[in-house]
């Protein structure tokens, strides 16, 4: 595997490390091989741009960028620098910008939603825009807010507030469901005082019918009543 | 008007959430209107204590934030309709709050409420400066030990040079039997080097580990904290209680602890 220009994530885009020791004209074929073969994974999505471990002039940088768009579908909203108050601006800039931007084409199509792996401890809250996916544990003290459902593939013992800016027909599924409190567009349901000591964990989901929320058992026919 | 009453110590574990729900739920038992309050941002234990976790909606930082009206944050509590709770905020840190909010808030509420019981966070920083920033008095909680001595020492130095008007320790999670054998200072000693008045104090015993992981304060109940508990509910109203006998059950030690007025 060739080293001499590697591509890294970070949270406003991506970073090219070039390898100084090799010359100019190797790193410009290897750059058009790296995104050629990364086009597909990277995709149309708008990101910020990092050149580390050279120094480019700026004609070199400019010719950089054009075998990036050329090789593939990525938008280049901005280069960064190494300088730190520079790179605030642009920071503010770009948050602007994928502010605008619509979320859909960031997320794969048919899921309109956010994984997110991990365990939430207390007093970690997770905010998402659409439907969730939590893979791990949601610990007493920890809240998970979603404007659409959210499903916990681990424990519910914290805080699910599904449906936050209404929606009813949003759910909570979760394969151990002991939460302190559940709440589905203006219903909020607490947990009882004195919980029965529980049997066996089995997967239950939260709905909200008539103004209550009810916890059942994930069953075919309770599941073929829900839309996401 | 109501009082409003700061509960801290400086060291952590010593016992000042358990004090709060034992004297504020006591104090309720004794028909005064009392709301807790837990400034503890980021580390609220208050409301696990008192069992009423699952009804939080919103919180402390909401309050002051404007989020909410008082009202609709205070929570009722599922024993005696006289005590209410504002919980605090678990996903923020101190910062969510000034001195000066503080204040404010405990002023709206002293026209509501007989009592205003603070808990307060261990440490002398933002935490500390917000919950003392509203108070009428302290009850500084100390366990007889020498670390917990000498961090109540400083926050009583803290409190007086921040005009407290008036301060009582509690001794928390005194062992006779320690004391006895000389092993572990005295309620007499610890007042001694603190030089407060001494307002309770509470043995140890493990039906205050049971009571707090149930959410059911014990004040009241027939056990030798609940019953330390109730006596400072007593005195914190203004009667005058004898200090209880610690060694009436084992019936073979004398009485320790001499009647202070």
């Amino acid at each position: 595997m060739d080293q001499s220009v590697v591509i890294k994530g970070f949270n406003k885009g991506i970073i090219v490390v070039l390898d100084p020791t090799k010359d100019y004209g190797t790193l410009k074929e290897q750059l058009a091989v790296k995104f050629r073969e990364s086009a597909k994974f990277l995709g149309n999505a708008s990101m910020a741009l990092k050149f580390e471990g050279m120094k480019l002039d700026d004609e070199q940088q400019r010719e950089m960028i054009d075998i990036i768009t050329t090789e593939s579908k990525v938008n280049v909203a901005c280069i960064l620098g190494d300088d730190p108050e520079k790179e605030a601006g642009f920071t503010a800039a770009f948050a602007e910008m994928s502010a605008q931007t619509p979320q859909a084409n960031l997320v794969p199509s048919g899921f309109n939603g956010t994984f997110y792996k991990g365990n939430l401890r207390s007093g970690m809250e997770e905010i998402f825009e659409g439907n969730a996916l939590i893979i791990g544990d949601i610990n007493p003290g920890a809240s998970v807010t979603a404007k659409g459902s959210i499903i916990v593939l681990g424990s519910l013992k914290g805080t699910a507030f599904a449906g936050s800016e209404g929606n009813e027909n949003a759910f909570v599924l979760a394969l151990d469901m002991a939460p302190v409190q559940i709440r589905i567009a203006e219903t909020i349901a607490r947990s009882p005082d004195h919980p029965a000591k529980s049997e066996l964990k089995e997967p239950q989901i939260a709905f909200l019918e008539d103004g209550a929320i009810y916890i059942e058992p994930v069953t075919k026919k309770v599941l073929s009543e829900r839309t996401i | 008007m109501g009082e409003v009453i700061v509960v801290t110590s400086g060291k952590g574990g010593v016992g000042k959430t358990t004090t709060t729900a034992n004297v504020g739920t006591g104090l309720a038992k004794l028909d005064k209107k009392v709301v807790l309050i837990d400034t503890d941002i980021g580390l609220r234990n208050l409301d696990v204590v008192m069992g009423l976790e699952n009804r939080i909606v919103y919180n402390l930082v909401d309050v002051v934030e404007g989020n909410c009206k008082i009202k609709q944050a205070l929570i009722k509590d599922k024993r005696y309709n006289t005590l209410y709770l504002l919980p605090s905020a678990q996903t923020r840190d101190k910062s969510a709050v000034t001195p000066e909010q503080m204040q404010s808030l405990c002023e709206a509420l002293r026209g509501e409420f007989d009592y205003i019981i603070i808990d307060c966070p261990a440490g002398i920083e933002q935490g500390f400066k917000n919950a003392i920033a509203g108070a009428d008095r302290a009850l500084v909680v100390t366990t007889p030990e020498v670390s917990a001595v000498r961090d109540a020492d400083r926050i009583i130095g803290l409190l007086e040079a921040n005009e407290m008007k008036k301060i009582d320790l509690i001794v928390n999670r005194l062992r006779v039997d320690l004391v006895k054998r000389g092993e572990m200072m005295s309620s007499a000693d610890v007042e001694e080097i603190l030089a407060v008045n001494l307002i309770g104090i509470v043995p140890d015993d493990e039906n205050i580990v049971v009571s707090t992981n149930q959410g059911e304060p014990l004040v009241g109940t027939d056990t030798k904290a609940g019953t330390a508990y109730m006596n400072i509910c007593n005195r914190i109203i203004g009667e005058d209680v004898p200090f209880m006998d610690l060694t009436a059950k084992k019936g073979f030690f004398s009485r320790l602890f001499g009647k202070k007025n």
